[in-house]
């Protein structure tokens, strides 16, 4: 079973880090994205996403990444993507081409 | 009185009914439960006497109650489920004396259970049910008018009582050995799983003598991917051994998910079961090898070490301490782990006693004879070998169960080809499975990270858009040369266009994380094959 964990920390006053970790797959995308989704409120001016904790991703999870982009858009929050340099995850994320929609943190 | 009339007519064929007794403890009715069984002798029971009631209470909880198990004329005390308490009312009296008893005129001061007379019962006469000098229960008969009880009835219902007890006896041990087997069978693993990078075989007979002896063994891997192996032998026999043997095989499970330490799972399965289950005892060889399958972490409670051959070295037992038995002494004891190198092509035999204690045969006759039979070649010819060298015709008085496991060269892994459903659920088991297999053909991590997602990504295709709703299969054939890895996905369904937003990213990453991705649609399906070539060096 492919299991993931979301947890929302609030960062500043209208920021929140979510991290992730654990591996995103076809089989869990969709609980994952719920639960990102579930902890953006209209309020907000800032998410930042840290995937430092993830061991697998694929494009169901950049599905994920590029909905919240678009999303965010629309709402004018700012968003920003982390995953450490040289992580598996990092490189996936960099051949998806997201950074062209958000900023993609060290 | 009318009833005692009636008596006194049938008495001289009283013999004759109580056949009729017999004839329904042949074999025509074997396939009845105790309690149907019971039903179909009271019947017969209360007409021979010309009774109102016949009712059957068996001894339960370790002799401290009765519970009305079936009746002719009070079907309600069985279905409200009756509990009397030995040495209390008419029937615990007699459990408690095991001797007959009379009641002219029931009160409610005098019988314990108030649905007698609430019912109307007036008399009552009771013996108690002895199979083998052990007792078993009471048989009580009631009438709803007021009778006196001969001594020529009481001798009947004796007569009948001893059919009863007999039949139900066996009956019992009947059914509580077939649930034993059957327990023990379901428990032991239908299928061994699949490991890649080990061959696995195993062996298990029940003994013939007394039934099942709760010998057991299990195979499981962990979600961080080392492997686990136990077997084991619970002290004592039948339903009981196999009850205990089932709640340790869960136990051990349990306390294998939070600890790489063989030793520390003992430890807490041995407090787990001193607490719990305070009268067993059972031995067990509890294993872990790492996910790279080099090394097994082995600790012993009282059970007798694998035996181990690595090609071209002479077979010998694994030379290990043996800390005491699970469920011996009242405290806490040391245990220890030990850690055993198993090379690429080495068989690891584990086995319970009952493989090698004969009566006729010393137990170091057995081990060698364990060791001659031990070969390097496939873990099923193993298990043949073994139990053809050391079980003769004789009948085998334990159970036996033996696992054989083989790690698997470099060279058989070259190749490997595996299926898995088509459902989003599979998709971490594939993983799991190049997890293990590409550090076996050299491939680093980087070459990992990529095939991960290249080959999840096509396996993902197939899971979401390659069958209807009855669902199919995705094949993983895999191949390595000392240069690159060849992972072809293949399924037999017909691909659909993607749906929805955000879309035709996998094929993109797929290209971009190997060298080479070509996609073969056919009328019988598709398959998507993926090279990548290895920067981790040399195939080893």
């Amino acid at each position: 079973m492919t299991t993931a964990n979301v947890e929302v920390r609030p960062h500043e006053e209208k920021k929140i880090d979510i991290l992730v970790s654990g591996e995103i797959d076809l089989s869990n995308s969709a609980a994952v994205q719920d639960d990102i989704f579930a902890a953006i409120t209209n309020h907000l001016l800032a998410v930042r996403v840290d995937l430092g904790g993830l061991t697998y991703i694929d494009s169901a999870g950049l599905r994920i990444l590029f909905a919240l982009a678009d999303r965010l858009r629309l709402l004018q929050t700012t968003c920003e993507i982390s995953a450490p340099p040289g992580s598996p995850t990092r490189r996936v994320i960099e051949l998806s081409g997201i950074d062209s929609l958000v900023h993609l943190h060290v | 009185m009318l009833p005692d009339m009636a008596m006194v007519n049938s008495s001289d064929s009283a013999e004759d009914r109580l056949r009729r007794i017999e004839a329904v403890t042949d074999t025509t009715l074997a396939h009845l439960g105790v309690e149907q069984l019971l039903q179909e002798l009271l019947a017969r029971v209360r007409e021979i006497l010309g009774t109102d009631t016949a009712t059957v209470l068996l001894l339960a909880d370790g002799g401290q109650h009765l519970v009305a198990t079936a009746s002719s004329g009070l079907e309600e005390s069985v279905r409200q489920g009756v509990r009397i308490p030995v040495g209390e009312g008419f029937a615990g009296r007699i459990a408690q004396r095991r001797e007959r008893l009379v009641m002219q005129e029931i009160t409610s001061t005098t019988v314990r259970n108030p649905i007698l007379w609430q019912k109307g019962v007036h008399s009552l006469a009771g013996v108690p049910l002895l199979a083998g000098g052990e007792l078993i229960g009471v048989l009580h008969v009631g009438s709803m008018l007021p009778r006196d009880f001969t001594d020529q009835d009481l001798q009947l219902l004796e007569l009948a009582a001893d059919r009863v007890a007999l039949a139900t006896r066996t009956r019992q041990a009947r059914v509580e050995r077939a649930a034993a087997a059957a327990l023990q069978r379901n428990l032991l693993p239908a299928r061994l799983p699949r490991i890649i990078g080990m061959e696995l075989a195993s062996r298990y007979v029940p003994a013939e003598e007394a039934g099942v002896s709760g010998d057991w063994y299990d195979v499981f891997t962990l979600p961080s991917g080392w492997l686990c192996v136990a077997i084991g032998d619970v002290v004592g026999r039948g339903l009981t051994a196999a009850t205990v043997m089932s709640r340790m095989r869960t136990a051990t499970r349990a306390y294998a998910l939070d600890s790489n330490d063989p030793s520390e799972v003992l430890s807490k399965l041995d407090s787990h079961m001193r607490h719990f289950e305070p009268d067993a005892m059972a031995t067990i060889a509890y294993g872990m090898w790492e996910p790279s399958l080099e090394r097994l972490h082995i600790s012993l409670a009282g059970h007798l070490a694998p035996v181990l051959a690595a090609p071209g070295d002479p077979a010998a037992p694994a030379e290990l301490p043996v800390d005491p038995p699970i469920g011996a002494g009242s405290a806490p004891l040391r245990r220890r782990t030990s850690t055993i190198t198993v090379a690429p092509g080495t068989m690891v035999l584990f086995y319970t006693d009952g493989l090698v204690e004969r009566r006729h045969r010393p137990l170091e006759v057995g081990l060698q004879l364990i060791c001659d039979a031990m070969r390097t070649d496939s873990a099923e010819a193993m298990c043949a070998a073994v139990m053809s060298k050391l079980i003769d015709a004789d009948p085998t008085g334990d159970d036996i169960a033996v696992l054989a496991i083989r790690r698997q060269t470099a060279e058989e892994l070259r190749r490997l080809e595996l299926e898995f459903s088509a459902v989003p659920d599979s998709l971490s088991e594939i993983r799991a499975a190049l997890r293990r297999w590409l550090p076996t053909v050299g491939a680093s991590d980087d070459d990992i990270a990529d095939l991960l997602v290249a080959v999840g990504e096509a396996s993902a295709n197939v899971v979401e858009h390659a069958y209807g709703p009855l669902g199919g299969t995705v094949e993983l054939h895999l191949a390595a040369n000392d240069r690159e890895v060849i992972a072809t996905v293949k399924d037999n369904g017909s691909w659909r266009p993607p749906r929805g937003q955000h879309r035709g990213r996998g094929t993109q990453l797929m290209q971009h994380l190997s060298d080479d991705v070509r996609f073969e649609h056919g009328p019988d399906g598709t398959s998507v094959q993926i090279r990548r070539h290895l920067t981790g060096g040399k195939f080893p």
